[in-house]
């Protein structure tokens, strides 16, 4: 709740603030799904300031265990901005997502990903 | 080195997850370089996709305060920068990273596991005539002080009566200044 998060899609959207977390009652972490409202916008984008949307986290700095017993952290929070059934909005994604969206079945967004970390 | 495909089943809480195909790769922390065994140390992801390895908070500690491996001291960078450690040599390359998986066989499996350790003592016997050979101008640097060193203060590891009586064992005469005010403060403190 009330976290800004940067939107590495192309969107529209530059942030957005959290306003629940789909699942887990500690919070969304690294993978997870999180309702959001749209902050910042650029001016000509699919998504205006104001909005209401989904997003799947894909950067997040608190670490995450992963199931070799490692944990990985990124350098900041970022989101990217799907719809109700979990495909994304915008076309391209930028920067690196975790191999953890492969087991939420987001598959869309690996496939649009630059860098799989 | 050789990759083998690892049925992992984990249970995650109350669910039971399979994972398949997770192989284990050793890394080497990325500040000390040593080596980052699974379910160790911290994997750290930039923004523009370079990954870093810490084996423990220690180095990533030393990494967020942004210090250059090769100027710390106890790090492996800068061991082999300054020459502390061997840099050169043909066990290092078996060493090098490779992305093409390897078809599990059960002959080579052995084989490599029986070669990694010989190689391991080859290169760690290497490594320590690499410190010790380093360190042999220093040993005979020293050796000649202590020899010196006995020279001058043999007073005080033989018996003065042996000392009068073997006149090789004498003392070097030093003549040493005593100011007249010196003496003169001494005397209140000694009563």
């Amino acid at each position: 709740m009330r976290t800004v998060l940067k939107v590495v899609d192309n969107s529209g959207a530059k942030k957005v603030m959290c306003i629940q977390a789909l699942k887990g009652k500690k919070g969304a972490r690294l993978g997870d799904t999180i309702i959001a409202s749209v902050k910042e916008a650029m001016p000509n984008g699919k998504v205006k300031k104001g909005k209401v949307v989904y997003g799947v986290v894909v950067l997040a700095a608190m670490q995450r265990g992963r199931c070799d017993g490692s944990e990985v952290k990124f350098d900041d929070n970022a989101v990217v901005l799907v719809d109700k059934q979990g495909q994304p909005i915008g076309t391209r994604v930028f920067g690196p997502v975790p191999h953890e969206l492969r087991q939420k079945k987001h598959v869309k967004i690996l496939t649009l990903a630059e860098h799989i970390a | 080195m050789i990759s083998d495909i690892v049925n992992v089943i984990f249970c995650l809480g109350n669910c039971v997850l399979l994972v398949n195909l997770r192989r284990m790769r050793l890394e080497k922390c990325w500040f000390c370089s040593s080596t980052v065994y699974p379910g160790h140390g911290i994997q750290f992801v930039r923004n523009d996709a370079k990954i870093f390895h810490f084996c423990r908070s220690k180095c990533h500690k030393n990494f967020k305060m942004k210090r250059n491996p090769r100027k710390v001291k106890w790090t492996k960078a800068y061991r082999r920068l300054h020459g502390k450690d061997m840099t050169q040599d043909s066990t290092f390359e078996f060493e090098r990273k490779r992305n093409r998986p390897e078809r599990y066989d059960r002959n080579l499996a052995e084989n490599t596991l029986k070669a990694i350790k010989k190689i391991d003592k080859i290169r760690s016997d290497r490594a320590s005539d690499h410190i010790k050979n380093r360190l042999k101008t220093g040993k005979v640097q020293r050796q000649k002080e202590a020899r010196k060193q006995l020279e001058l203060g043999i007073h005080l590891v033989k018996a003065p009566l042996a000392l009068a009586q073997d006149s090789s064992l004498c003392l070097p005469k030093i003549k040493v200044n005593v100011s007249q005010a010196q003496t003169e403060e001494n005397q209140p403190m000694e009563e």
